[in-house]
């Protein structure tokens, strides 16, 4: 094999990954607390990549350090290899973003706004945007500024889409709409995603969503990347136990048995006691249920909703108090 | 059509690639896809799922590794035309993993042995009379 392992490694690693961030760190002001703390993840090329956090966890810090309209305090954000804060107006010409609030001149329609951003990419498919348009049944003649807040999603992504972009940045895009157009939404992706293998990086309130299109998750917890894997490994990792205990009585005693798991969550319930578990394994809960005291202990799975409840749930103490 | 009976549920613990690849396995041994039959296309089975191409891709090419499905170049992809029996080994596994799940889920049901054997042996009369009425 090669002489020099680790420099092979990571030049592979950085020709794979489409995005790749080198220990993010920002700061705003005087805030001792940083609002993304030093970390690095990346996005492998034709991945789905969600990123999940509670409001103010520092996802749109990311999502604009990821675009290069923000210089990060310390680190580095880039994109297919090249310094996403540097190299933003080249860089930006392979990007398709759909913003949380698509927004533009209101007096413009669909098909002015198609013709205009036509000027500015090298490649630019109109007639695809018109097609999307119908299929979408947005009105093409409609100054943007009267449409509902679907079909502006609905348009935005079909003016990201038209440049043929190998990465789309999707943020919250389906946030505030109603089933058909997310579902409308969803379908374009899928089509997207089937006839190019674009890679994407969104983030996102719909988990239902997410759950079937995301390859890798990430969520943010004030400020921390605390989960950064593939869904599949994610979700074989987490489980929710439930069994009788015959010390429940014992408050002291309750969650023992527990030890050989990473209890993310334990609730004492009027039948035994309920833990959503971080590293479970067959083996570990074949143990685990062959204890003294441990009574008809089940494990099911959890849907990534209930993971990311689990994961970011409670509020950090140190943030009680702050509005 | 297929469809139908390819139903998958983002919320289960099995990757969704792989809840895939046992509905196709299990389609194809009850006889409800006979061979030689065409499969949606990626695309459209992502679709009719709202998944990404890229599991349902997964999913089958895990089937035509293992001889369930073939692809036609240019003409999409099949159910093989003799679709071939696990090695040993693998039997063995699949069988093993299968009767545990079943089991588990008596057993969490609250299922008395001998009627969680019965209802084996009638789905296993049923699944294997529907075959031999197809063919």
């Amino acid at each position: 094999m090669s002489a020099n392992p680790a420099t092979t490694a990571s030049a592979s690693n950085a020709s794979a990954a489409v995005v790749l961030a080198s220990r993010l760190l920002v700061r705003y002001g005087g805030n001792p607390k940083p609002t993304l703390e030093e970390f690095s993840f990346s996005v492998p090329r034709g991945s789905v990549y969600a990123l999940l956090g509670r409001n103010g966890a520092g996802k749109s810090s990311l999502v604009r350090c990821l675009l290069g309209q923000q210089k990060p305090t310390a680190g580095a954000c880039a994109l297919f290899g090249e310094d996403a804060w540097r190299r933003r107006a080249r860089l930006m010409a392979k990007v398709g973003v759909v913003p949380e609030d698509p927004d533009a001149p209101p007096a413009m329609t669909a098909s002015e706004l198609s013709a205009f951003c036509a000027r500015l990419y090298p490649s630019w498919d109109g007639a695809a945007v018109t097609a999307r348009l119908a299929r979408f049944e947005v009105p093409a003649t409609t100054p943007f500024g009267s449409l509902s807040k679907g079909q502006r999603a609905l348009v935005s992504l079909s003016l990201a889409l038209a440049s043929s972009p190998d990465l789309l940045v999707l943020d919250d895009p389906t946030l505030g709409l109603d089933a058909v157009a997310r579902a409308a939404f969803f379908d374009e992706l899928v089509g997207e995603l089937a006839d190019r293998g674009t890679t994407v990086f969104l983030t996102s309130h719909d988990l239902a969503g997410v759950e079937k299109m995301a390859d890798r998750v990430g969520i943010l917890k004030g400020g921390k990347l605390v989960v950064d894997e593939s869904l599949e490994s994610l979700k074989a990792r987490f489980r929710r136990l439930r069994y009788g205990n015959e010390a429940t009585e014992d408050a002291a005693a309750y969650g023992q048995e527990l030890s050989a798991f990473d209890a993310v969550k334990v609730k004492v319930r009027g039948w035994g006691i309920e833990a959503v578990v971080s590293n479970y394994g067959d083996e570990s809960f074949a143990r685990f249920a062959a204890l003294e005291g441990v009574l008809d202990a089940e494990a099911s799975a959890l849907s990534l909703e209930e993971i990311f409840v689990a994961v970011v749930g409670e509020a950090p103490p140190a943030a009680k108090g702050h509005p | 059509m297929i469809g139908r009976g390819l139903s998958v549920d983002p919320s289960d613990a099995i990757p969704l690639w792989k809840q895939i690849e046992e509905n196709v396995r299990r389609l194809v041994a009850s006889g409800a896809l006979r061979p030689r039959s065409a499969m949606p296309s990626v695309r459209d089975l992502a679709r009719d799922l709202s998944i990404n191409p890229a599991t349902v891709a997964k999913g089958y090419q895990r089937l035509v590794d293992a001889g369930i499905l073939a692809v036609k170049r240019g003409e999409g992809t099949f159910v093989a035309e003799k679709p071939p029996a696990l090695p040993r080994g693998e039997r063995e596994k699949e069988l093993e993993g299968g009767a545990t799940r079943y089991a588990s889920l008596a057993v969490t049901l609250g299922v008395s042995n001998e009627v969680a054997v019965e209802r084996v042996k009638g789905s296993l009369g049923l699944l294997r009379k529907k075959r031999n009425e197809d063919s």
